[in-house]
């Protein structure tokens, strides 16, 4: 499609909290993104020109935030309102190869869903969630920068452009752990390597698999984030979107060459920004 | 016969009589209705009521108590405040009256600046407490019409190693408080998404029996967009938004302006309850209305509930209203109507609208599913008229009602001897070592990472910075709040109690020069701040000196930088029959970052590299961490001066331009050993210095270190000394802690760093 086609759909609902974010990436992009309030694509007394249908759409973004509250489980309550008023066009929408990205709170809605792992190319969305993401193993919210390993060898449509191995998005969530079902762990994991859909993996600052803080969860084999079986869902707990641009990273030392703050011109850009440019970049080919 | 005669109404309303009460009958009025007033204001009133010749319900009474309480009318503070630090006005600044300061961005945008304290909900219910002020301040710039940006929470407690067995009764262990306040701060602040950037966490013993919570917020708003916290015109309609009104957070206010003590557990239903999930499209309606132009003013209900957001929204707009309170959308059935006009339920705005307009603002609020009800219209005459069910139950003049007492409350100077023990006793590496993991200097991490920081994604100076893994605390947070300016905000919370404790006026003054310090350290210029004043019992002479030593400094501070002060909060009677809190003046600096890619950081960046000290060593110890740790009393607290300050600081931020400075860093508690510590152990970079005992531990304001390309150091310091003013080189950056007398791995230094808070809290 062309460039001036593109419209990318930000879904929230009450307590999603990165949705502004997500669109400025885009429009970074120069392509057209919106928040969509997910009762535009049902509510009868919405006015006409706030209706939305998911076909409006070239791309559907689920952001990061506590979706609901996240009182009962993170993501359950929005990905319950998703099957019951949208689960067959969104089925569809998969099918047909647009992306769906899935940022933190957006990876958790994804996995209950049943959309990620999404083993089954032609059932996208699994009847029931067949991994989660659970409680920190510190038990405690963590905000801080993460080191991710890009592992994935083409699969994953949303990481093609990126262009270094190991990128550093922050994490900022209570419940992250990748956790698969008990005593199926590593047949879960074969598949997800076979298929190559493992993405990021976190990685200490040498590179190497290490534990907590590196890992800040605690996620299973380091992971940070996985694609489905054909590359075009994609869900992450790290958030690309505050890794844009490089004065988001100011705080952290090893992102800069020394000098970088005494030019003012010259490129902004961070890795997270790749994330956002493979989907455009995919849509166009589309 | 009783005072309370029930009123003929198909509802629970009751007449009291008070035209015919004695002085002991008005006494036992106030405090039966736990309305908080002396017998002269009670006085007062009876004679407004003989002057109307009737006699007032008790939703009239209650409303009294809310708009009189020291919470809500400043009675105790207005007098010394309007003296020592109103108008100090620069042409920036845009507005200091409403419920947020408003200044000048650039030529499109306006920052909001709002900081409030919420002690006693938090000391009795930390959880709630701590999350209903930050829904309290968020609401405060929300009704502005801004967009909230970053949260501030600067937090006292008690002491951490107090034994439980030792703890006074009805005093809970400063652990459970910490825990409760940062879990409600965290669950409230990252649910709705704003960052909380900044604060301070402060432990002194004077907080066991009242810890401080206080909560600040910045917002960012086009100045077209302004919203004023008044009613609009005649013929208006008030809009009630958000959540539904309950019986939690009752008398919140008259609870606020009393002393604690162990009976205070009785009164949790004072606290309210928060709601993010309320809060979070509660934000975004309201922003959205404010955008599409449909609104004539907003005001937030908090302290005193309706009554008071009705009264002040009429009375500052020279007009009346009246209300119809079975509107009202209620969480729990039967309430008396005294109860919906005083209840301090969370979540709710109020907005007044033009007529043709309420179809539309009623449209977008159902669209964030956010609940709104019409209640009632602004009216010509200023008369506050409240009806329910068809009744007329509260009639009273606005002015008489929202203008309020003023107090000029007596002050008396406390005993006080003049000690001066401090000597250098030697053991520098072990002091040092025990000032790194002193809970007040110790890594925050383990509070702060549960804190979401970042999200909204403009976060450019984070509150923890250095080395991924290995971070330290920056100087101030810096945010950038438009898209497409490279302009930033500088957020800072500084105070030290241990300072103010021995010497109000200079401890106050201190708080004043470390605020610009860190402002200046992060390469922004200081732009305006505001005020959290937390005191003991304003009846009390020696705690009425305290406030008044510590807002005289502040304004003479503020006045003769010039810095104007755009916001405020008055917080009394943080006593208990235990004594009462450290006097208490937490400023909130806002600094402008011309441009946020130069901003500056506090942790080394390369070996090296040379290390200068900017400003003045002098032999000033009172309220240290030396004199703390070691046990050494004195009354020696630093000195400051702001034509100095500011000599300093405008030079700095010049050398900012002109020299190649990598890293910078305010030099407050445990002096500059603890400073140098702080830029190593975040980096891994160590340093090479040789330093005197007063150079290492002494706490003289108006200081920063420094480091300076090696090429640059010497025109470093020409620049300052030309300019008149101290620079020195000191020494150069390398692998360990080496401060000449002794020397410390970097390790050692950052394991006594990392666990000397966290071990407390696992």
């Amino acid at each position: 499609m062309e460039k001036d086609e593109i419209r990318i759909a930000v879904m929230r609902i009450e307590g999603t909290n990165c949705e502004d974010e997500s669109v400025k990436a885009f429009k970074a992009l120069g392509v057209y993104a919106e928040t969509v309030h997910l009762k535009q694509f049902y509510s009868d007394f919405i006015k006409e020109e706030e209706m939305r249908t998911i076909w409006d759409y070239s791309c559907i973004v689920f952001p990061g935030g506590f979706s609901a509250g996240d009182y009962v489980r993170a993501g359950v309550i929005f990905s319950a309102r998703l099957k019951s008023v949208l689960r067959k066009d969104l089925e569809e929408f998969i099918k047909e190869g647009y992306p769906v990205l899935g940022i933190c709170n957006g990876f958790q809605i994804l996995v209950e869903l049943g959309a990620l792992p999404g083993f089954d190319e032609d059932r996208p969305i699994a009847d029931k969630p067949e991994m989660a993401l659970s409680i920190n193993d510190s038990n405690r919210f963590e905000c801080r920068p993460t080191f991710l390993k890009h592992e994935n060898k083409g699969k994953c449509i949303f990481t093609r452009r990126l262009k270094r191995e190991i990128v550093v998005f922050p994490v900022a969530h209570a419940e992250g752990k990748v956790t698969f079902p008990m005593g199926r762990e590593e047949e879960y994991l074969n598949t997800l390597k076979e298929n190559d859909q493992i993405v990021f993996r976190y990685v200490d600052k040498d590179g190497n698999y290490a534990g907590y803080p590196w890992n800040p969860n605690g996620s299973y084999y380091n992971i940070a984030g996985i694609c489905n079986v054909k590359g075009n869902v994609f869900g992450l707990m790290p958030h690309p979107e505050r890794a844009i641009w490089k004065w988001q990273l100011y705080s952290d030392i090893d992102l800069l060459v020394e000098n970088d703050f005494w030019e003012l011109e010259g490129n902004n850009e961070a890795d997270g920004l790749a994330i956002f440019r493979s989907i455009v970049e995919y849509l166009l080919k589309f | 016969m009783s005072v309370y005669k029930r009123a003929n109404t198909p509802f629970e309303l009751y007449e009291i009589d008070i035209l015919n009460a004695d002085d002991e009958t008005l006494k036992r009025i106030s405090e039966e209705l736990g309305l908080n007033l002396s017998i002269n204001e009670m006085k007062i009133i009876q004679d407004y009521f003989k002057k109307k010749g009737r006699n007032p319900y008790d939703i009239e009474l209650q409303a009294l108590g809310q708009a009189w309480s020291e919470h809500c009318c400043y009675k105790s503070s207005k007098y010394y405040l309007k003296q020592h630090l109103f108008g100090i006005n620069s042409d920036y600044v845009i507005s200091t009256k409403d419920d947020a300061g408003v200044v000048e961005f650039d030529d499109e945008y306006a920052y909001v600046v709002a900081l409030e304290s919420h002690n006693h909900p938090s000391a009795i219910e930390p959880y709630g407490g701590a999350a209903t002020g930050i829904g309290g301040i968020l609401r405060d710039v929300l009704c502005m019409g801004a967009q909230p940006i970053a949260l501030i929470d600067p937090l006292f407690f008690g002491n951490l190693d107090i034994e439980h067995s030792t703890l006074p009764k009805g005093v809970k262990h400063p652990v459970y408080l910490l825990s409760g306040v940062v879990a409600g701060i965290r669950d409230y602040g990252n649910r709705v998404g704003i960052p909380t950037v900044a604060g301070m966490v402060f432990f002194d013993e004077s907080y066991l029996t009242n810890c401080l919570v206080n909560v600040g917020c910045v917002g960012i708003v086009k100045k077209e967009k302004v919203i004023p916290s008044k009613a609009g015109g005649e013929g208006d309609i008030f809009i009630l938004a958000g959540g539904a009104t309950g019986r939690d957070g009752i008398h919140g206010v008259t609870f606020a302006s009393a002393e604690l003590s162990e009976k205070s557990e009785e009164e949790r239903s004072a606290v309210q309850l928060g709601n993010p999930i309320m809060k979070e499209p509660l934000i975004h309606a309201c922003l959205e209305i404010v955008e599409s132009g449909l609104l004539t003013g907003m005001k937030d209900l908090g302290g005193g509930g309706l009554s008071c957001a009705v009264g002040e929204m009429a009375f500052s707009a020279g007009y009346g209203a009246e209300i119809w309170l079975e509107k009202v959308h209620l969480k729990e059935r039967n309430m008396k109507p005294w109860e919906i006009w005083v209840s301090e339920s969370q979540e709710r705005m109020l907005l007044t609208v033009k007529p043709k307009d309420v179809d539309d603002v009623l449209y977008i609020f159902k669209k964030w599913d956010v609940p709104a009800r019409v209640i009632g219209v602004v009216k010509g005459d200023k008369i506050l008229r409240v009806y329910y069910k068809g009744y007329l139950i509260y009639e009273m003049d606005i002015e008489f009602v929202t203008s309020g007492v003023e107090y000029c409350r007596v002050y008396k100077k406390p005993e006080t001897v003049e000690r001066e023990e401090i000597r250098d006793i030697g053991n520098y590496k072990k002091i040092l070592l025990k000032m790194l993991s002193h809970p007040n200097i110790a890594s925050k991490e383990w509070i702060i990472r549960q804190y979401d920081h970042e999200v909204r994604a403009s976060t450019v100076l984070k509150p923890l910075q250095g080395r991924i893994g290995r971070e330290g605390h920056g100087d101030s947070a810096v945010v950038k709040p438009v898209d497409d300016s490279w302009k930033g905000i500088a957020i800072t919370a500084d105070v030290n109690p241990w300072m103010t404790k021995i010497d109000p006026f200079w401890g106050s003054a201190s708080a004043f020069d470390e605020m610009v310090r860190n402002l200046v350290a992060v390469n922004s210029i200081p732009h305006s701040f505001a005020d959290c004043l937390n005191f003991g019992n304003p009846e009390k002479p020696e705690r009425m000196w305290e406030f008044v030593e510590s807002v005289r400094a502040i304004g003479w501070m503020a006045k003769n930088y010039p810095l104007p002060c755009v916001s405020g909060n008055v917080s009394f009677y943080n006593e208990s029959p235990y004594g009462s809190v450290a006097p208490t003046p937490t400023l909130m600096g806002i600094g402008i970052v011309e441009d946020i890619r130069r901003v500056i950081t506090m942790y080394f960046k390369k070996r090296g590299s040379a290390i200068v000290v900017i400003g003045e060593t002098n032999h000033e110890f009172g309220g240290s961490l030396y004199s703390v740790i070691t046990g050494l009393k004195s009354s020696n607290v630093p000195k400051t001066n702001p034509e100095k300050l500011k000599n300093y600081a405008s030079n700095l931020l010049d050398a900012f331009k002109r020299f190649k400075i990598y890293s910078c860093h305010d030099i407050s508690e445990g002096g500059l050993a603890v400073a140098l510590a702080e830029m190593a152990i975040s980096s891994n970079i160590g340093f090479d210095v040789n330093l005197s005992f007063v150079e290492l531990f002494s706490e003289s304001n108006t200081r920063w270190v420094v480091e300076v390309s090696k090429r640059d150091a010497n025109k470093l310091v020409e620049f300052f000394t030309d300019n008149s003013l101290k620079a020195k080189v000191i020494g150069f950056t390398d692998s360990e802690l080496n401060y000449g007398s002794f020397s410390i791995t970097i390790d050692e230094a950052e394991k006594s760093f990392k666990t000397g808070l966290s071990k407390y809290l696992g």
